[in-house]
């Protein structure tokens, strides 16, 4: 099946490609499209979060890097950077680490499972079933990172 | 040509193809790779935040199963950022030149952090 660039393929439309691997077709493309949520569904909303979220967490990976970059410098570095790193303001933006990992992860599969041409007829659930499971999650941690366990 | 693409001003829908399955795999590995990252440096100090001490990173990192882990982890999460990265930036709509020059600069990009990741956690697993 062929679908032009800025085509609805619709439901029929993804249900027929099923037996092609590959991204989910959208209504359209472009990172303006991403943030205008007028008249769209789940899924744009679902596609917009996994791109914002998959940059927010490339973002994190060269942060991340350039933290433990401290431990070169050895114990003391790293103790001063612990002592930042556990005030509650920090961890905060821990838990919102963990809401991006489990947001785009989650979503990752659901999307991983629609491009592989399973459980199409059942996309809004399985959108919902992760919505549940990362809300489940993402209390778990956030009691457990901030001291609450 | 496949419906199920985005960037549908390329004309390779097998390269398409080949990189979404990259992505989805790598993906899907990841969701065991993060949940082992997270878990050994959140879940299992008891101290606030679970995070170690510099001689808990040293001995976490000598470890030559976590090790592993974390180079596979390392490798694993680059690709998977640098494609994101690609099918983020080829949603500008690119002309060929202008993705086959993303194409370099990420592949470029993503040897160097293996590097550098290499390298940190060489170091560390050195000292201990």
């Amino acid at each position: 099946m062929s679908v032009r660039r800025g085509a609805d393929p619709g439901t029929e439309g993804i249900r027929s490609a099923r037996d092609d691997v590959g991204p989910i077709p959208r209504k359209n493309v472009g990172p303006v499209a991403w943030f205008d949520i007028r008249k769209r569904g789940l899924g744009q909303f679902a596609f917009s979060l996994n791109r914002l979220t998959g940059l927010g967490l490339v973002f994190y990976l060269y942060l991340h890097l350039a933290v433990l970059s401290t431990l070169f410098r050895g114990q003391e570095a790293w103790d001063d950077f612990l002592g930042i790193a556990t005030t509650k303001a920090f961890l905060l933006l821990d838990v919102l680490l963990v809401f991006g990992l489990l947001a785009h992860g989650l979503n990752g599969l659901r999307l991983a499972l629609i491009g592989s041409g399973r459980g199409i007829d059942h996309q809004k659930a399985l959108y919902r079933s992760c919505q549940v499971i990362g809300t489940i999650l993402l209390l778990g941690a956030a009691l457990h990172i901030l001291g609450g366990d | 040509m496949a419906a199920r693409t985005t960037d549908a001003t390329t004309s390779a829908p097998a390269g398409r193809s080949r990189t979404w399955v990259w992505t989805a795999g790598t993906g899907v590995a990841l969701l065991a790779l993060v949940t082992i990252h997270m878990v050994a440096h959140h879940f299992v100090v008891e101290r606030m935040g679970g995070l170690r001490t510099y001689e808990d990173v040293l001995d976490y990192v000598a470890n030559p199963v976590m090790f592993v882990i974390e180079c596979v982890f390392l490798v694993v999460v680059t690709i998977h950022s640098m494609l994101g990265l690609r099918s983020v930036l080829f949603d500008f709509g690119l002309s060929d030149r202008a993705k086959r020059l993303t194409d370099r600069g990420l592949i470029a990009l993503g040897v160097l952090t293996v590097a550098y990741g290499f390298l940190l956690i060489g170091v560390l697993a050195s000292r201990a």
